[in-house]
């Protein structure tokens, strides 16, 4: 039966280890946020980009979640190749998180580097993944 | 950071205990006692920084200053790895004002007080109210007038009788001044003190100067008025002649009784400048005038200053007397000889060479003055008696005199009138023989009294009385002459009476009893 499927074993636990882990980043990003802006010097016009990068990587997780499981599970492409597509714009609000955040403490860089090694781990299943399914 | 040192305070010098001060030696460091301050570092935060290091090793001899510059790493897990917002650690140097950037640093810090964060709440900048246009200032005695720019200016003679500019006109003070200016013809329309518009330029606050009238003076010295009054007539060389030269300004102020001026307005005369001339003499005044009331010159406010004429006036003819006390106004005249005057006595004593020149009455200044009237046999007595009247009270005696300094001619109740004595001095001679009486002195007693507060008491008339004192002519032998002393005098007397002392009313007690004290009873 191993032979006739095609759905990657390792993506779904990379998927599934990544939404719980992304609950996580979240709520911490959040409270230390948080804990920056009562610490430190944090204007509001430095708070509000921040803020809202992060609300947006958590716009953009659930659907690109979703659609890496079904698109595993079903076994077709086009839901896994929109999902690394959407994988593409949250490494890019990662990266902005990692490095052009008004403070970057060092627990936010060891939780972004995480989420990056996870995407990047991630995309490549899924580029294996859509190579299986296509051919 | 191995530059920075907080210890070092001043320039160029060693600080004590101060071992990160680049202005100590070898030397200074060896008398240290301890390092003041130990540890030079960025914020503490940071994950990793550079830190210097100063400590003082006692142990050598003579004790020197160890420098290290080291690494200094937070392991906090959250320590700031990063910072993208340059304010965070590090204060903002001031911005160093250029012209271009001035006026928005005075916008932003001129004020009191102002908001580190950017301004993002001036948000309704036309609320503010534009200032008042026509805030009119009040004015009290002897303020300079102020024009938009400076003072209304008197030229007067300040040192010398060369005209100063400078001299600012006061409020309610009634000037003249006389100065002599340096001209040129040539230059003389470049010499701004000659043109009109330089008395006229400046408008009093929000009142222009309006020329009144201008007279215009010949080279002979001729004055004739133009009835085109109000063109402006600037300085200007025609044939060897400067005309339109300013001569004279005369300025009236109009003001109300709260000290604001409503009206100015000056009388120009104005003259032509010869060439030969190389000064001429400016003559300058200014006069005050309340509206709505006649341009008399008040002799205080409103009592009597002492040293300022007394003025008096006369009941117009044709009132009937006393009704119309209530309706008719006196009638003042500015004519100086129907003012209350007396004789002025002259140099060659003689009274009927001395009529025409009379001296005014001054309030507060008693006075005596005479003359000697030499009598022949031919002189007719009534005429004699008429002349003589005619010397010692003038051409007009007044018949009231005004009891505070400003009343006017319209309050009649507030004017005095002069009650009039005659003595006669019967010289006991057995012929009683109805024989004419010459006046010989004239006494005018004036009573007055302190009227009002008592730390700022006014000066009011009460009481004017002018006594004629006659005596008898003796029929002279013909040929004979007699000299007589005719003699006037003004005497001021104060009567006021004391003040009186006033006490404050005793503190009453105030018991009632309740109103139902005897309850079971009443």
């Amino acid at each position: 039966n191993n032979s006739s499927q095609l759905s990657s074993l390792p993506l779904h636990i990379l998927l599934y280890v990544n939404g719980i882990y992304y609950i996580f980043y979240f709520l911490v990003t959040l409270a230390m946020i948080i804990y920056k802006s009562q610490v430190f010097s944090y204007p509001d016009d430095f708070l509000a980009p921040d803020l809202a990068v992060l609300f947006l990587m958590a716009i953009l997780e659930v659907p690109r979640l979703y659609l890496g499981f079904k698109g595993n599970l079903t076994e077709a492409e086009a839901p896994l190749g929109l999902s690394l597509g959407l994988t593409v714009g949250s490494v890019v609000l990662c990266v902005y998180l990692l490095l052009w955040q008004t403070y970057v403490l060092w627990a936010d860089v060891l939780l972004n580097a995480v989420l990056l090694s996870a995407y990047g781990l991630e995309s490549g299943f899924k580029v294996t993944a859509i190579a299986a399914f296509i051919s | 950071v191995a530059r920075l040192c907080v210890c070092d305070l001043l320039v160029a010098q060693c600080d004590a205990n101060c071992c990160c001060d680049p202005d100590c030696s070898a030397e200074d460091f060896s008398l240290f006692t301890t390092c003041s301050v130990p540890l030079v570092t960025g914020d503490s935060r940071l994950c990793s920084q550079k830190a210097a290091v100063y400590s003082l090793d006692v142990e050598a001899n003579p004790p020197e200053r160890i420098f290290k510059l080291i690494d200094q790493v937070n392991p906090s897990i959250f320590c700031i790895h990063a910072t993208n917002y340059k304010q965070a650690l590090y204060l903002k140097s001031p911005e160093i004002p250029t012209p271009e950037n001035f006026d928005q640093l005075l916008e932003k810090f001129g004020g009191a007080t102002f908001s580190a964060e950017p301004d993002s709440w001036n948000l309704d900048p036309d609320a503010k109210d534009p200032p008042e246009a026509n805030e009119t200032s009040r004015y009290e005695y002897g303020v300079p007038v102020q024009t938009e720019d400076a003072f209304l200016r008197l030229p007067s003679p300040v040192v010398s009788s060369w005209c100063s500019d400078a001299n600012p006109a006061g409020f309610l003070v009634n000037q003249a001044t006389k100065c002599i200016r340096s001209v040129s013809v040539e230059k003389c329309d470049s010499i701004q003190a000659l043109s009109m518009l330089f008395y006229i330029n400046s408008s009093i606050l929000a009142v222009n100067i309006t020329v009144q009238s201008i007279v215009v003076q010949s080279v002979n010295g001729m004055r004739t008025f133009l009835s085109t009054g109000d063109v402006l007539r600037l300085p200007m060389v025609l044939d060897e002649l400067c005309i339109n030269a300013v001569l004279g300004v005369n300025y009236h102020i109009t003001h109300t009784d709260n000290g604001e001026i409503i009206e100015a307005a000056a009388a120009f005369v104005l003259g032509a400048i010869s060439r030969e001339a190389l000064s001429i003499e400016q003559s300058f005044e200014i006069s005050f005038t309340q509206e709505n009331t006649q341009p008399v010159p008040v002799s205080g406010n409103p009592g009597y200053v002492v040293g300022l004429p007394v003025r008096a006036g006369f009941q117009p003819q044709g009132y009937p007397f006393p009704a119309a006390l209530l309706f008719a106004a006196l009638a003042l005249s500015s004519n100086k000889h129907s003012q209350l005057t007396i004789l002025q006595s002259t140099s060659t004593q003689d009274c009927l060479a001395a009529q025409g020149t009379r001296a005014p009455v001054l309030f507060g200044y008693n006075m005596i003055s005479g003359c000697t009237l030499r009598i022949t046999a031919a002189m007719k007595c009534q005429l004699l008696a008429q002349t003589l009247l005619d010397v010692l009270t003038g051409q007009s005696f007044p018949e009231y005199v005004a009891s505070f300094g400003n009343s006017q001619a319209h309050d009649v109740l507030d004017w005095v009138p002069i009650t009039q004595l005659h003595i006669s001095e019967q010289m006991i001679s057995h012929t009683l023989q109805s024989s004419c009486q010459i006046p010989v002195s004239l006494g005018i007693e004036v009573k007055w009294t302190k009227y009002g507060s008592l730390v700022n008491p006014q000066a009011r008339i009460v009481n004017v009385t002018a006594t004629i004192t006659s005596s008898t002519l003796k029929q002279l032998p013909s040929g004979r002459e007699r000299i007589i002393p005719i003699t006037s005098s003004v005497v001021f007397t104060d009567i006021s009476s004391p003040a009186e002392p006033s006490y404050k009313a005793w503190p009453t007690i105030n018991i009632k009893l309740p109103f139902d004290f005897f309850y079971p009873f009443v």
